[in-house]
């Protein structure tokens, strides 16, 4: 059985003294030690009569959490209790808190409820009969963790000396209770509300004793927990008349008489008033004069946590306690790996670089309509799956974007933005199954892929160099991170591969972006003279939106009769020139767009990607940036019009093939040429082939 | 001779499972992809029937609309043979 322990400050307490150290005595507590702070009354006499342990110490060294912390110390109990002078613990007191204990091994400290003494004004009595029984609606011991209310009260509390050393009382001015139940919450501790562990207890002073009391109480809060007490004339005004009523019907239960209601009723009406306005000033004590303040104050205390000097409180301001709302960091899957490097593959199978059939697990960041990334992805995938391989999709979602989507919705939008896909999708990998193949897609992806077991081999899928996307940031290391571990990459164009082996002498190969020749072809309608479209996607700032508008700007000057149509993104880009806007359009609606138009222009300041291929399937000849990944695909002079990051050399490519209609003819009957042979079906041989290429280099790493 | 022999015939035996083991994820990703084509609307509205079947009231609840649905019919069956006397 627990020893246990009970320390008592005391100050002038001799009203209650001697009938709490008896109802301790007759409990049966093992030690019991009471604090007195300079009593000018018979305190000390009292305790030395009971037989208890006494110790004595100058008024100005109490402080509520100091003091409690000195008594803990020196108390030797396993349990350690607390009470105020005037609280008198009620018959099985002890027993109860030892019961609190056993619920839990997690269980750091508990308290039990306040009763009223009888005499007891009817307000207080009311609230403390209402405010306990909250916390316990079934009248049992109950359990509060993180997120459950924080309240703790030394008046009647109890703590495992575990936790005490863990967390120990912050040394404030007032409600160091209150600190420590909210520090326990948040290290994980449990609190125990125990209905059983009871005592006498009444704070019941004059209408104006109460009120300064509240200014103390919420002063205190504010500085151990930074709360501050809301205060609206209206809404005072109603609360009080609800607090009212209820103390009218409490007092009509209790079978008060009429005349002893309504002077209660009085009472209460100043009381609950009082009450409203002195704890609102009290939570915002730092901003009266310290004159006021101290006449204000029950303990006339003038000064403020943050005056120096002030109860030896330090001048730091009172820390918010902010409650846990993630389950783990954001990156965890980053440090697991790091921690625990990747999962072991399988063995590897002879020939199984050969095998017509693969099981192909595919994981992917979250999506959104529109996405060109991910459209590359499912186009090829949906192929791979149609070749007969066993495939699945799984979300990584590292930051919840997708929280609120389950799995048969994202299965559907992935079927309706980008390719038919008839395998099944998952969130999160607890149902992962291992796979021939697991591809990474992303950044996001990788490190999350790199910790599923039951693996041949594995494949990044990178359709950019993801790093560039960032500025100094932890993303930019992450995303960098994920070409260090030997991942055999399948890059979307030459450029992209020959960086990656540049830069981090990963293996790596490329693949040639597709087209929907089905959908990107040219349209019956008429190409207008006098059209620019530019993709203006403005929140990727790889798109070089703002040299893109500089560009148009000076075209607009230039040729204040053309027609600048952005698209692509949401209206509301500011532009020194007018232009008209198009939301995000489906394929079917570009097609058109792009047939009907003179020219595209389209910025990419990292790798190439599918607009301008589909731009010129269409017939549309297109402006890029030269000196970049375009070059990679098409050569310095092919069909795509390469013009370098100067908005005057943009502008004069485009002009050109306003102008120019031998030009014009040339690089749309080109481009159309060009990208013939550009298809998803081509795209997937050369990202299938990566892949075997994948369970390959492990079967020669067996034989090696 | 005989050692190869038994080499390739280990080597079909494991290209032999390998199939299987891909048929097996084949079906085994069919029968998800099919339940998550007929789970749609429920996991489109979020909702859990395992988790509503857990609640209290939940058995009563459905209790209360079998024992509907019997007079219902019991009414329809009535109303049949009325009709066809």
């Amino acid at each position: 059985m627990n020893t246990v322990s009970v320390v008592i400050p005391v100050k002038d307490g001799e009203r209650y003294l001697r009938e709490l150290l008896d109802a301790l005595a007759r409990e049966g507590v093992d030690e019991t030690l009471v604090i007195d702070s300079g009593s000018s009354d018979r305190s000390c006499e009292i305790a030395r009569a009971a037989g208890v342990e006494l110790l004595e110490i100058a008024p100005d060294e109490f402080g509520h959490g100091r003091t409690r912390n000195l008594g803990a110390e020196r108390a030797s109990g396993e349990l350690i209790c607390f009470l105020t002078q005037d609280a008198t613990p009620c018959p099985g007191w002890l027993a109860a808190y030892r019961e609190a204990f056993a619920l839990d091994q997690r269980v750091g400290a508990a308290y039990g409820p306040h009763l009223a003494r009888a005499g007891t004004s009817p307000m207080i009595a009311r609230e403390l009969g209402e405010f306990f029984a909250g916390f316990s609606p079934d009248g049992g011991p109950a359990l509060q963790r993180e997120g459950d209310a924080s309240f703790l009260s030394n008046v009647n509390a109890c703590y495992s000396r575990a936790c005490w050393e863990e967390i120990r009382f912050r040394d404030v001015g007032y409600s160091e209770d209150q600190a420590f139940g909210a520090d326990m919450l948040a290290a994980g501790w449990i609190k125990v509300y125990q209905p059983a562990a009871a005592v006498l207890h009444a704070h019941d002073y004059g209408p104006v004793e109460f009120m300064r009391r509240y200014f103390d109480e919420y002063r205190g809060l504010r500085e151990s927990t930074g709360h501050v007490e809301p205060f609206a004339v209206s809404e005072t005004a109603r609360q009080v008349l609800r607090e009212l009523g209820a103390d009218r019907r409490w007092m009509a239960e209790h079978g008060m008489s009429g005349a002893e209601r309504t002077l209660w009723s009085a009472r209460s009406l100043t009381h609950h008033a009082g009450r409203r306005v002195f704890s609102a000033a009290g939570s915002r004590a730092e901003r009266i004069p310290a004159p006021v303040r101290g006449r204000l104050s029950l303990e006339r205390r003038d000064g403020v946590a943050a005056d120096p000097g002030s109860n030896g409180a330090s001048p730091v301001p009172p820390a918010k306690h902010i409650v846990k709302m993630l389950d783990a960091e954001v990156y965890d899957p980053v440090l697991r790996l790091w921690r625990n490097r990747p999962a072991p593959l399988l063995e590897p199978v002879p020939g199984m670089a050969e095998r017509e059939r693969l099981r192909l697990a595919m994981v992917i960041p979250p999506f959104s309509r529109g996405s060109g990334g991910h459209n590359t992805l499912f186009q090829i995938f949906s192929r791979l799956e149609q070749r007969g391989h066993a495939c699945s999709v799984w979300l990584a979602d590292y930051h919840g974007y997708a929280r609120d989507v389950w799995p048969a919705v994202l299965r559907r939008e992935i079927n309706e933005y980008f390719a038919p896909f008839q395998g099944p999708v998952y969130k999160g990998f607890e149902h992962w199954q291992g796979a021939d193949v697991a591809i990474a897609t992303g950044w996001q992806t990788v490190h999350a892929m790199l910790e599923l077991d039951q693996c041949r081999a594995r494949a990044y899928v990178v359709n950019d160099h993801e790093p560039e996307f960032y500025p100094s940031a932890t993303e930019r290391e992450l995303a960098a991170d994920t070409y260090r571990y030997d991942l055999h990459c399948i890059a979307a164009s030459p450029w992209l591969r020959d960086r990656l082996v540049e830069l981090y002498d990963t293996s790596a190969e490329a693949f040639q972006l597709g087209v929907d020749h089905d959908v990107y072809r040219p349209r019956p309608v008429e190409r207008r003279p006098d059209t620019v479209i530019y993709y203006a996607r403005h929140a990727t700032p790889r798109r070089a939106v703002p040299i893109g508008l500089m560009a148009l700007a000076e075209l607009k000057r230039r040729r204040p009769d053309v027609r600048i149509v952005l698209f692509g993104t949401g209206d509301g880009l500011h532009a020194s020139f007018p232009y008209e806007h198009i939301d995000v359009l489906s394929p079917e609606q570009l097609s058109w767009l792009y047939s009907e138009a003179t020219v595209g222009l389209c910025l990419s300041l990292t790798n190439f990607s599918l607009m301008p291929q589909e731009m010129l399937a269409c017939g549309l000849p297109c402006v890029e940036l030269a000196g970049v990944s375009a070059e990679s695909i098409f050569g310095s002079d092919g069909p795509l019009e390469l013009a370098q990051l100067d908005p005057d050399r943009i502008a004069d490519a485009m002009e050109r093939l306003l102008t120019d209609s031998a030009e014009w003819e040339r690089r749309s009957r080109e481009g159309i040429d060009a990208v013939a042979a550009h298809t998803w079906d081509r795209a997937t041989d050369e990202v299938e082939a990566g892949l075997r290429h994948a369970l390959r280099e492990r079967e020669l790493a067996l034989r090696a | 001779m005989a050692d190869e022999t038994e080499i390739e015939q280990l080597r079909s035996r494991v290209a032999a499972l390998e199939a299987e083991l891909v048929e097996v994820q084949a079906r085994a990703n069919a029968a998800v992809a099919e339940w998550q084509e007929r789970a749609y609307w429920l996991d489109r509205w979020h909702l859990d029937l395992n988790a509503a079947m857990r609640r209290p009231g939940a058995s009563e609840f459905r209790t209360v609309v079998r024992a509907l649905r019997s007079v219902l019919w019991t009414l329809r069956r009535i109303k049949r043979g009325l009709s066809a006397s």
